[in-house]
Formats: structure tokens, sequence, C-alpha cells
């Protein structure tokens, strides 16, 4: 009988993960795709980002407390370790930009652990691919506005070489920076989210799958499936971490490449 | 950082993206030509064989344009 009952609930279990998993229903009826779960996440993200730097700078003072102290290392971590280092004294100014896109691809990635939220807006490509574009249009406008349109391309364009190569370097050099450089930067973002939630999917779902079996050997494997659930949720936090910092790192150097002097 | 005087640690920052950049190089020089040679195939039904040359030719292209930007 109970055997019965948990077979029965097996089946309901959305098993085996796909890629509809990320494509997630509207919430509201009627409403289409714009209201989602992801789009509220995106809300949420949004909110908490602003609620934090008002709460934590409403009053600062010399002795920081510790919300202040958390919040001025983030952003002194971003504008030190991020726009100094690497796009060097004009980084100081993109300091604000770097920070909240750092914060905001890492918080959108942690709602991937988060339960009852449990899965990033960035495991679909719509979210990262508009993040990608934002940065792609920040450094070719930064680019075009410092050198001007036709000292810029030059500059991207046409690398010191002979010029009896330029015509086969300079393909190469357009479709690496024009389009491989937005394309990575949405695709690294997304296929790391995608494949963690797929991950948590599987070893989680599939622990439940196995424990609905009717084999005492099958059932005592979901042991190590839930294990690893808990070892690669850990992973993420890295992978969250790691991401946004990837993403902060990489507009960073587009962006100093764009302000560069020429090479 | 006090006393005045640049930091002097080597900069993680610049190698990595020296790294994105070099695989972005070689991934759009096979991009490319292996685009290139493809379309050759296409036209002149060689099977293959030109798009396998494009390939090549992008990644020694690449190689190049590498060791050119990059190299010290």
């Amino acid at each position: 009988m109970s055997g019965q009952a948990v077979a029965f609930a097996v089946e309901e279990l959305p098993w085996p993960p796909s890629v509809n998993d990320v494509f997630l229903p509207s919430v509201v009826q009627d409403a289409g795709p714009w209201v989602t779960k992801f789009t509220l996440m995106v809300w949420l993200a949004v909110a908490l980002i602003i609620v934090f730097f008002l709460a934590t700078y409403r009053a600062p003072k010399l002795v920081p407390t510790k919300g202040q102290w958390l919040a001025e290392s983030v952003y002194s971590f971003i504008r030190d370790g991020v726009g100094r280092d690497v796009i060097g004294k004009e980084g100081i100014k993109f300091a604000p930009y770097l920070t909240t896109l750092f914060l905001f691809v890492l918080v959108t990635n942690i709602f991937g652990i988060i339960p009852l939220l449990q899965i990033s807006p960035n495991a679909h490509i719509a979210f990262p691919a508009v993040l990608a574009v934002l940065s792609y249009v920040l450094f070719n406008y930064l680019g075009i506005r410092k050198h001007g349109l036709g000292r810029y391309l030059k500059m991207n364009l046409i690398p010191d070489a002979p010029v009896a190569m330029l015509p086969l370097l300079i393909p190469i050099e357009f479709f690496s920076t024009f389009i491989l450089r937005p394309l990575t930067l949405a695709l690294r973002l997304f296929a790391n989210m995608f494949a963690g939630h797929m991950l948590l999917l599987v070893f989680t779902v599939g622990g439940f799958v196995l424990l609905g079996t009717n084999n005492i050997l099958t059932q005592s494997v979901s042991l190590v499936s839930f294990a690893m659930a808990i070892i690669l949720t850990l992973f993420e936090v890295i992978v969250a971490l790691l991401q946004a910092y990837v993403f902060a790192i990489l507009t960073a150097s587009y962006v100093q490449g764009a302000l560069a002097d020429e090479h | 950082m006090t006393d005045g005087q640049p930091p002097k640690r080597p900069d993680d920052a610049a190698g990595a993206n020296m790294g994105w950049t070099a695989v972005g190089y070689l991934l759009a020089g096979m991009a490319v030509w292996g685009f290139v040679g493809w379309l050759v195939d296409q036209w002149l039904k060689w099977e293959g064989i030109a798009t396998a040359i494009g390939i090549i030719v992008g990644m020694a292209l690449a190689i190049y344009l590498i060791v050119r930007k990059l190299g010290v």
C-alpha cells in the first residue's frame, strides 16, 4: 500500500529535468510572459540592493556600524579591485556602475540557492543577454566618445602588422571585439547558472525518484544523491560569487580597452 | 599603500584579461576563417577540405595576432 503511494508520488515529480524548467509560467493570469517568478525576482533584487545601500548609508559614521562596514567593503572592493586596477585612474568614476552590476548579478545568482526562490533569473538567457548588451553599449559609447568613430574603429580593427596581413587579420579582430565579446559575456553567466540549476535538480529530484523505487539498494543510493545536492549547493555559492566578479571585471576590461590610448 | 609607492603586486586582473583576450582571438580566428572555408566548400563542393584549411589558417592567424598584441 505505502509502496504504491510512494510510486504514485514519484510519477508526480518533475523528472527528468529539462530546458523547460527555466521557462516559467506567468504568475498573473493572462499577463503573458511579462510577470513571471523571474521578473518578480529581478524587482526583488533591485529593491534589496537599493534598500541595503539606503539603510547602511543613511547616517554614515566615522566609526562604521556593521552594515555600513559591509556596504563600504563591497564598494571599495569593486572600486579598487576592479575599477582602479583594471581601468586605471579613470576607473574610479565607473565604480558605481560596476558595483551595481556586480551586486545585481551576485544577488540574482544567489537566488538560485535560496529556499523557495531556488532558481536564478540568470539561468534564462534573456537576463544575461540584457546585461551584456548594457556593457556592450557602454564600452562602445565610451570609446567612440573619447576617440571618435573613425579612430575608435581603427584602433580596434587594425592591428600593428604588415599591410599584406591586414585583410586576413581584420575579420578576426572584428569578430572577436564586436561579436564574440558580448556573446561570451552573456553565455558564460547564463551557462554557469543554467548548469548549476540543472545539477541541483538532478541530484535533489533524482534523490526523491530513487527513494520512491521499490528496491532497498536503489533507495539507499538516494543518500548519496542528497549528499551531492548539499555539496553542490555550497559549490553554487562559489560559482555565484565568481561569475558576478568575472562579469564586472570583464566589463571593466572592455571599458579599459575602449578608453586606452593607441597601443 | 600608505608609503606613497605604487603597489607592486602582480596584476591578477590584467593576467586574466590577457587570457580571455587570447581565447577570444583563437575562437574568432577559427570561426571567421572556418566559416569562409565552409562557404568555399558549399561553392566548389570540396566536402569539408576548405573548412579544415580555413580553421587551421584561422588558428595560425589568431596565434600571430596574439603574439603581436600580447607578446612582450
